[in-house]
């Protein structure tokens, strides 16, 4: 199963919505997700990837993740977004591992 | 109608156990935040809070009382037995009779959920301690004031999260107000720094990991802390008749609920408990000189505070001096209104307003005078101290000069 598949799952469980309205350039805030819901995404990514993702209700949805040219910054806007930093962060971890 | 004045204040804060310490640490912007000595951090991110230090409950209870009191208990009796004692009150029997004693606290006694819960779900312990439901009853610390200073007047808890000191205070004021109790008894107490708690704040994503900067633009979070205040209130004419020395008179209390979301200010509703509180003190907005205000020092609150003082003050806004003593006290949710009353009738006391600690970079977004970093002599007749709760319901006192 793709990262991306897991990623839908959780934010469609999260935001109560079917699956199949979640595409790559789907918008977390076009479907209606407030601040507690991405909180709670992000809650739900960690679990499932037993990953820490480094983000702040605080300090708007930028979230630094370890690249191949060392950190960089993802705005935590779309699913494709979010899937791509699980991506990296799991990478991180297999690589640390 | 009575008016109601200040005549007692105990405190008990990561700052200082005597009021005048604690005023001293205020004013001077001395934080009471640093790393956790009293718990292990081993599972935690977060390795700050402003925790009282320097609490030893056997300086306070005897051995047989101690295993009653919660943490949170022992701090509102120890903070209770001190206004007393400040307010040079002798507690008869006809008084005691009468008098209400209203605690606010946002949750109840934490200590004791997490080690019951540590035993029963960790360590496999077959049976919880039988005084884990008495300890642990949100209710609690407010009994323990009642039984250890024998008041026997309206007596119970108020719940409303980072308000429920503030909404205690509130309902303290309203009753001696009537004439329904002629003395009360009131403050906020919370004792939350333990793992269980700890956690779940974490996972709010708010706190910060180095420390508190309200209204500052590089701000990073709130900073859980404890502790607790308690007053004396009572009618200004038995406060004058026996000669009590008096900090501040309570003029009004506002109440609302935002109705809108979970955890975010909204600046109307925020701004409509402080209207209420004005008109209920017969205030004009242009009156009031200092407001102590929630002040967490997360994004979402210093911006929808500001935006709630501008709709509440409109053009005189620009004159209030507004200050969080959050930068030293931190977070301590249901006592922090009841610390922060202290610390506004503290000011108007002493005609000082105590700054705004940590304040580093002015934040476009909070255009108010915030007091940076130097407190300020300066004439306070008016002031007024704000709470503003998760779950939307706000609360707010006003005050005048004694």
């Amino acid at each position: 199963m793709e990262i991306i598949d897991d990623v839908r799952t959780i934010i469609a469980e999260s935001l109560k919505i079917p699956v199949d309205r979640l595409a790559p350039d789907t918008r977390l805030d076009e479907l209606g997700a407030e601040s507690l819901d991405v909180i709670e995404i992000v809650f739900g990514l960690e679990e499932k990837f037993d990953i820490t993702v480094p983000f702040k209700a605080d300090q708007g949805t930028r979230v630094t993740v370890p690249g191949k040219n060392g950190p960089e910054e993802i705005e935590f806007t779309t699913v494709g977004d979010v899937a791509n930093i699980v991506q990296k962060l799991v990478a991180a971890k297999t690589k640390a591992s | 109608m009575h008016r109601v004045v200040i005549t007692g204040i105990g405190v008990v804060s990561p700052i200082g156990s005597t009021h005048e310490a604690f005023w001293s640490a205020l004013v001077e912007g001395r934080s009471g935040i640093g790393p956790i000595v009293n718990m292990a951090t081993d599972h935690m991110n977060t390795r700050i809070a402003a925790e009282v230090r320097d609490f030893d409950p056997a300086q306070h209870f005897d051995p047989k009382r101690v295993g009653l009191l919660d943490r949170f208990s022992q701090f509102a009796v120890v903070a209770a037995r001190a206004a007393v004692k400040d307010a040079q009150l002798e507690l008869n029997e006809e008084l005691a009779l009468a008098a209400a004693t209203i605690v606010g606290n946002g949750a109840g006694g934490l200590t004791t959920l997490d080690e019951s819960y540590l035993k029963l779900y960790g360590q496999s312990a077959v049976r919880a301690h039988p005084l884990a439901i008495p300890r642990y009853m949100a209710n609690a610390a407010c009994s323990q004031v009642s039984m250890d200073l024998g008041l026997k007047g309206p007596t119970f808890t108020t719940v409303s999260a980072c308000a429920s000191g503030t909404h205690a205070i509130g309902q303290a004021f309203h009753m001696v107000r009537s004439g329904q109790a002629p003395i009360a008894l009131t403050g906020g107490t919370e004792a939350c720094l333990v793992l269980g708690t700890f956690k779940g704040w974490e996972a709010l994503r708010v706190l910060s990991a180095d420390t508190c900067r309200p209204f500052s633009r590089n701000r990073s979070g709130l900073v859980l802390g404890e502790g607790a205040a308690m007053f004396v209130l009572e009618t200004r004419e038995r406060a004058m008749a026996r000669g009590a020395p008096i900090y501040a008179e309570l003029l009004g209390f506002g109440m609302s609920a935002d109705a809108h979301d979970l955890t975010a200010i909204d600046p109307d509703g925020a701004a409509r408990a402080i209207r209420s509180a004005l008109i209920d003190g017969k205030v004009n907005p242009e009156e009031v000189d200092y407001v102590n205000a929630h002040g967490t020092g997360t994004v979402l609150n210093d911006k929808g505070e500001t935006v709630a003082l501008r709709i509440a003050f409109g053009d005189s806004a620009d004159q209030l001096a507004v200050s969080s003593s959050k930068a030293v006290l931190g977070h301590s949710l249901g006592a922090a209104g009841a610390l922060e009353l202290a610390a506004t009738a503290l000011a108007l006391h002493h005609q000082t307003i105590p700054p705004t600690a940590n304040f580093e970079e002015p934040d476009p977004d909070c255009d108010l005078d915030y007091v940076p970093n130097t407190a300020r002599n300066a004439p306070i007749e008016k002031a007024m101290s704000s709470s503003f709760a998760f779950g939307g319901l706000n609360a707010v006192l006003a005050l005048g000069r004694a």
